[in-house]
């Protein structure tokens, strides 16, 4: 009977969560312009598929995104690893700040550095800028997924395998890595998320050639020219809820 | 192995057959110019545009500020022009360069905040007034209408302390930017009062809200009023009668830019007569284009006939001090 | 050096170059004088700390620490059992934590876009209700204090539920059927069995809701229709509107010190320490 119930609130809770985009998908074949029904018509989706700016920003969100969370995997990784057996307490402490710190003052002090730093090296704002925002702030979540799958993991097995002969790269590539490497995979995904649909930090720190699509998207919004806005929004659940029906069928196989 | 390093090799081959046009960079806000100038420009001129868009002067400012942001060309609002020039931001204009500073509105050949026109170019500009529902509100006439309690809980103001305080010391027949802290206390008691009244403090988003009838009354840009009712929306608008401001975009070339011939060609480019319509026409904004805007319908609200014109005042910029007042003012009307 | 400082090398130089130094920026400012538009001057002043010590963003903090709380408290009761459910799901547990994380892949604005739709006069659910005769005149579900919460609780319900889940998945489900097997109700072996022992994990997504909530701004904004002035506001407002640089770090930097605090006094509590 609690199964069912809770199944029931399960539900519910989804339903909340999901709500929004239904609303967005049923707008984004709305033939007016405001949200106000006036029919169906598919001019939105035409609209965004010609749009060459929505096409830039999505090619450069996902370029960025694959970039900074592959990095930030490693690195987090790296750090998790090092933090699991003795903890390293300035820098954990460091990632937890960054954890804390609000977006607009990430952005703004990284800018600030950068302008700070461009004196000297005559450099401009670009694509790698948000590449090296978006990894600052990804690394203390990557860290947290990693960490937590670490504390599960037996120590002796890396001890066994050092007994035996191999040095501490050889014990954690071959021995731990392959255990927590769903972990590893998961937080690579978070910082995926996290960078994709950054808005703040991305648009004080983009240059020139590096609008992403967030900052398309935000800009077309507080334009009121929304629908065209929930075609893209309704374009990227497909996607993405694709990739995720994939990743199950793969991972059942 | 061997692959990774053929693709590689022919990565780099492809970047040497990169373009080599000049390219300048051109920031600009958001839907402002049509698509076809800057491919045309570019085919005349035989260079490459990068154009980017922003939504606000903070975030043009806080790229500008920083020296070496790579923009070359902006578009700051007039009120910005003394300060930007002031803190070595903007580089002195060519006039030699533009030959068709002619084509200007002649309100705006030598305008009150820039009479020399030595830092930028006006480009399009736009008022503030009162958007209302027409099928619900008769037309307002002045800004009390929208401390009307009758529409409680239907009105909206624009959520930018200048434009708001602004709208409170006109109410009470005080200047526009006013810098005198009694006048400014008397307007912050007119907005605390309104709060109980108010729906929400709204930019552009609101106007959805207007068209499907949320909204009755708000303060409103006479550009998004314009655009929603060129889409088919029973909007009206109306520049009130103590008074309303008005704001002018200009082009500007950056200090930092290392194109500054380049850039003077698009600033003339645009004030051709064609190309300004065209971009006016795009924009759904008001031209400062004199040459242009015979070429163009003549619409009350984006072009205010002479008497209402004549009401309206174009805000300077104000010195740090008052900036601060106004500011601190704001948060405690918010937070009240 | 040894090989454990190798791994842990690259993070301490990133973090050391993009977040300790920009961070040390920031400070300074904090303690500089506002430039005419946007960006710092000398002199070296306090007038930015002395300036939070006023009633008025007193009141702001006050008024941020309650909705944040508030918001928390809700995220935690509700997304307890969605947590509880997805853990014991069996097979389905990753396709149930893919469907709560869906919504992050659009973007953020645009979801709260929706939502001023679903609440506002003439969307949604007022359509709805009249159409059903349950209400004649629209209920103000917009732009006040319970549209706020409500922003906040969808924003940030999956910060609470991946940690949580991650928790509860890892509880031996020994216990509950011990507990079962010595006669106890349902209800009773969560309250006493499952709930103590998850309670690491129900810190820690709280603390990760939390925080977030106290520096949040574009929702209240949205959402709660500018009426109001939370710490995520008055922080982004100096920033960009008022340009008074100085005085935005100063309060950016007690919103962290606030979050730095949760943040040690969990840590020093073991259990937790464990979980982040």
């Amino acid at each position: 009977m609690k199964k069912r119930a809770l199944g029931i609130y399960a539900a519910l809770a989804l339903a909340f969560l999901h709500l929004p985009l239904a609303v967005l998908v049923v707008f984004s074949f709305n033939s007016g312009r405001f949200t106000v029904w006036e029919g169906i018509s598919l001019r939105w989706y035409s609209a965004a598929l010609n749009d060459p700016q929505l096409a830039e920003g999505l090619l450069n969100s996902v370029i960025i995104a694959i970039v900074a969370s592959v990095l930030a995997t490693v690195i987090g990784t790296m750090a998790a690893y090092g933090m699991w057996k003795r903890s390293a307490r300035v820098l954990e402490g460091g990632m937890l700040l960054s954890l804390v710190t609000p977006e607009i003052v990430t952005g703004v002090s990284l800018l600030a550095l950068f302008q700070w730093v461009f004196r000297f090296l005559h450099l401009h704002l670009g694509m790698y800028t948000v590449i090296i925002a978006h990894v600052a702030f990804s690394i203390a979540y990557v860290m947290i997924v990693v960490s937590a799958r670490l504390r599960g993991v037996d120590r002796s097995l890396e001890e066994a395998a050092m007994d035996l002969g191999a040095n501490q790269w050889c014990a954690f590539f071959r021995v731990t890595l392959p255990g927590i490497l769903p972990a590893v995979i998961a937080a690579a995904l978070l910082a995926l998320v996290v960078s994709f649909d950054d808005y703040v930090i991305t648009s004080l720190v983009a240059g020139v050639d590096s609008e992403t699509l967030p900052m398309v998207i935000y800009a077309m919004a507080r334009r009121g020219v929304s629908p065209m806005v929930n075609a893209v929004s309704a374009l990227i659940l497909v996607l993405f809820g694709a990739l995720i029906v994939l990743a199950e069928r793969m991972r059942e196989q | 192995m061997k692959r990774r390093a053929f693709l590689l090799a022919a990565g780099a081959a492809a970047s040497c057959a990169r373009d080599r046009r000049p390219r300048l960079n051109v920031f600009n806000w958001s839907s402002y110019i049509d698509p076809a100038t800057i491919d045309r420009f570019e085919q005349d001129f035989g260079v490459r545009v990068r154009y980017g868009t922003y939504e606000s002067n903070e975030e043009m400012l806080a790229k500008a500020i920083t020296g070496n942001s790579g923009w070359d060309v902006v578009f700051p609002t007039h009120s910005r022009l003394d300060p930007m020039a002031r803190n070595g931001l903007l580089a002195p204009l060519d006039h030699r360069r533009l030959p068709s500073l002619g084509n200007l509105d002649r309100r705006f050949q030598a305008p009150a905040w820039d009479r020399e026109l030595r830092w930028g170019i006006p480009y399009m500009w736009n008022g503030t007034g009162i958007a209302y529902n027409r099928a619900q509100v008769a037309a307002p006439r002045t800004w009390s209408a929208l401390w009307d309690p009758k529409l409680k809980g239907r009105i909206t103001m624009l959520d930018d302390p200048e434009d708001m305080i602004g709208a409170c010391l006109l109410k009470l027949g005080y200047p526009f930017s006013s810098t005198d802290e009694r006048e400014l206390q008397a307007a912050k008691a007119e907005a605390v009062r309104q709060k109980a009244l108010l729906r929400a403090y709204l930019n552009a988003e609101v106007r959805d809200q207007l068209v499907a009838g949320d909204v009755l009354a708000a303060q409103m840009w006479s550009t998004t009023t314009a655009q929603a009712i060129h889409a088919g929306a029973n909007l009206g608008f109306v520049y009130p009668e103590d008074g309303y401001p008005l704001y002018c975009d200009c082009a500007c070339v950056l200090r930092e830019s290392t194109r500054y011939e380049l850039a003077h060609e698009f600033l003339d480019y645009l004030l051709r007569p064609g190309v300004a319509a065209a971009n006016a026409r795009v924009a759904d904004t008001a031209t400062a284009n004199g040459a242009a805007q015979k070429m163009l319908p003549n619409d009350p609200i984006l072009y205010p006939p002479e008497e209402i014109y004549a009401r309206g005042v174009w805000p300077p910029s104000l010195p740090s001090a008052a900036q601060r007042y106004r500011d601190r003012l704001w948060t405690e009307i918010k937070a009240a | 050096m040894n090989p454990r400082s190798w791994f842990l090398l690259p993070a301490r130089v990133w973090m050391a170059l993009f977040f300790a130094a920009p961070l040390a920026i920031v400070c300074a400012y904090s303690f500089l004088t506002r430039g005419d538009y946007g960006g710092v001057e000398y002199p070296w002043t306090f007038e930015s700390y002395t300036r939070l010590a006023d009633p008025l963003y007193l009141a702001i903090l006050w008024r941020s620490l309650w909705i944040a709380g508030l918001s928390t408290a809700i995220c935690v009761a509700l997304g307890f059992p969605l947590a509880l459910f997805v853990s014991r799901a069996g097979k389905r547990k990753n396709l149930y934590l893919q469907l709560v994380l869906l919504p992050f892949w659009t973007s953020f604005l645009v979801r709260t876009y929706a939502w001023l739709f679903i609440l506002r006069d003439t969307g949604l659910i007022n359509t709805v209700l009249s159409a059903l005769h349950i209400i004649h005149s629209p209920l103000p579900l917009l732009y006040n204090d319970g549209a706020v919460l409500l922003g906040l609780v969808y924003s940030f319900l999956p910060f609470f539920v991946l940690p949580m889940y991650a928790t509860l998945e890892r509880l031996d489900p020994a216990l509950a059927e011990a507990a079962a097997d010595l006669g106890a109700p349902p209800w009773r072996t969560l309250w006493r069995v499952v709930i103590p022992v998850s309670k690491p994990g129900i810190i820690a997504g709280a603390v990760l809701v939390f925080i977030p909530c106290l520096g949040a701004y574009l929702t209240p904004d949205l959402l709660g229709g500018g009426k109001s002035v939370m710490l995520g506001n008055l922080v982004q407002n100096q920033f960009t509107t008022a340009r008074d640089w100085p005085f935005g770090a100063a309060a950016s930097l007690v919103l962290m010190l606030a979050g730095a605090i949760l943040l040690v006094l969990l840590t020093t509590r073991r259990e937790t320490k464990r979980l982040l």
